[in-house]
């Protein structure tokens, strides 16, 4: 097991705190719970592509840091990637190797396979031995047909019909499982997703806010950015409040001229040159 | 000439003020295939000759004018080699610089880091120069832009550009035919009759190459097929 702690990286593992751990244990002190990583993000394949999905709630321990942020990352006109983990992360990992894909594109003139992509992330994931900490849903249609991968942090993959990850994956898995089942339509692929999605967002804390969905099909990828809504925020009146002049009981006053300090002086010295 | 002493080592000046290698590099631009870039109003088309050394050759497999970002694409002259390591250095900058500053790089600003890079090979040990001139087209927010970058590592923007074998006739013929008000269209039939003008042999879709981009901001080589539609055309 990693144990996060804030050592400098001095090259290969540092064992200085395990004797003063385990001294810890033996006096019944606990070892601090793991952090989830707050997300619901999904995939699947049906019978023309593959559909993405994702929840837009982000957190910094138990606090909601955007309640809208964007989960499902462009890697290639074909290949999207749902990420899970810390944002920082995915971001930098999906947005590395969308570059490198692109340039791959030009020296090949070809268009990207998903299983390009997701040897780069596999290969980048796996030299940082799970040091950056993302989980991803890599899916996309290119000439062999539609692809659905996980990739786990230490850079493993599986390939999947569906798939679910992040700290709502179970509530999403269960959708999945009594639900899915082989040549989908596109509208009920996206309903499953959707539903999943829902489950992760209701049911886990980390998970929350709105459905972000991905379908992407041979020659066509839509990025339907919130097609679900089904959390909207109750607005304070936009008419605002008025306070009348006697709505307020008034018990007392006292009144305190401000009395002037400043003192005028004539026929000063003029200001020097 | 006293230069040819001096001729050898391209990190040092001639007494004459002029780095020769730099010369000789553009005599080899100036005995490359020729190549010409137009800079319409609403957008800009580079077009080259694609005499291959054989029949033998399949014509498919070649192509000139290449892509650098979805909206900037460059044909050269010279030594089709250089030209390479040049496409695939700009094309990673490219890429470094979205990365960074997560907007398309504007032409200006590749045109400048690919010059860099050729007059770096100018002033260091052990290299030589790039034997290629480039022209850069591109749209972006400032509209079409067109330039020429040189083995020197000097760059220039054009109205209308050739460089290569036959470049003062191809240069005459263009000072005569060009407009500021040119349309995409016009300029396209303009280039053709430029590359006509000192071409050897039947010219067709197969034995040129012709890049255009337009308002739409997408770079694009035309197929052999449309080449031969505007070739029809403009007969």
């Amino acid at each position: 097991m990693v144990k996060m702690t804030d050592l400098p990286t001095k090259g290969g593992f540092s064992f200085d705190l395990c004797t003063r751990n385990q001294m810890l244990l033996d006096k019944g002190v606990q070892m601090p719970p793991f952090r989830k990583t707050g997300t619901t993000i999904v995939g699947l394949v049906f019978q023309d592509g593959v559909v993405l999905g994702a929840d837009t709630r982000a957190t910094e321990g138990p606090i909601v840091a955007d309640k809208n942020c964007e989960k499902i990352h462009f890697m290639a006109p074909n290949i999207y990637c749902c990420g899970a983990g810390t944002a920082a992360d995915t971001e930098a990992v999906t947005d590395m190797v969308s570059s490198q894909l692109q340039l791959h594109r030009y020296a090949t003139g070809r268009e990207s396979r998903v299983v390009t992509a997701l040897t780069l992330l596999k290969s980048h994931l796996f030299s940082y031995q799970g040091h950056v900490s993302a989980a991803l849903v890599l899916g996309g249609v290119d000439v062999t047909g539609p692809h659905l991968h996980t990739v786990y942090p230490h850079g493993s993959t599986d390939t999947l019909p569906f798939a679910t990850m992040g700290s709502g994956s179970l509530a999403a898995m269960s959708v999945f499982e009594s639900k899915y089942r082989e040549g989908l339509t596109r509208e009920e692929g996206i309903e499953l997703v959707a539903e999943a999605i829902c489950a992760g967002i209701f049911n886990d804390l980390g998970s929350g806010s709105n459905v972000d969905v991905c379908v992407i099909t041979k020659g066509q990828t839509e990025y339907l950015r919130n097609y679900q809504l089904p959390n909207p925020r109750t607005y304070i009146s936009s008419k605002g409040y008025s306070f009348v002049k006697g709505q307020t009981e008034v018990l007392s006053t006292k009144i305190t001229p401000i009395q002037s300090k400043v003192q005028t002086v004539e026929g000063g010295d003029a200001m020097e040159e | 000439m006293g230069d040819s002493q001096y001729s050898f080592s391209l990190t040092t000046f001639s007494p004459s003020g002029k780095l020769v290698q730099i010369e000789h590099a553009l005599q080899a631009v100036g005995s490359g295939q020729t190549s010409l870039g137009i800079k319409a109003a609403n957008g800009v088309v580079v077009a080259t000759e694609k005499k291959l050394p054989s029949i033998l050759v399949d014509e498919t497999s070649v192509q000139k004018i290449q892509l650098m970002t979805p909206n900037i694409g460059v044909v050269y002259s010279g030594m089709g080699p250089d030209s390479r390591v040049l496409v695939r250095k700009s094309r990673k900058q490219a890429q470094q610089y979205f990365r960074l500053y997560k907007e398309p790089i504007p032409i200006t600003q590749l045109v400048r880091e690919t010059a860099a890079v050729m007059q770096e090979f100018t002033q260091s040990g052990g290299v030589r120069p790039f034997g290629v001139s480039l022209l850069i087209a591109g749209y972006d927010d400032n509209g079409p832009q067109l330039y020429q970058v040189d083995p020197s590592g000097s760059y220039f923007s054009w109205k209308a550009s050739a460089m290569g074998k036959n470049v003062s006739n191809a240069k005459t013929f263009l000072e005569k035919r060009y407009t500021e008000d040119m349309e995409l269209e016009d300029a396209i039939h303009t280039a053709i009759l430029t590359l006509k003008e000192g071409f050897e042999g039947q010219i067709s879709g197969k034995n040129i190459e012709i890049g255009i981009i337009g308002a739409d901001r997408k770079f694009r080589v035309l197929s052999s097929s449309e080449i031969d539609d505007y070739l029809a055309e403009v007969e």
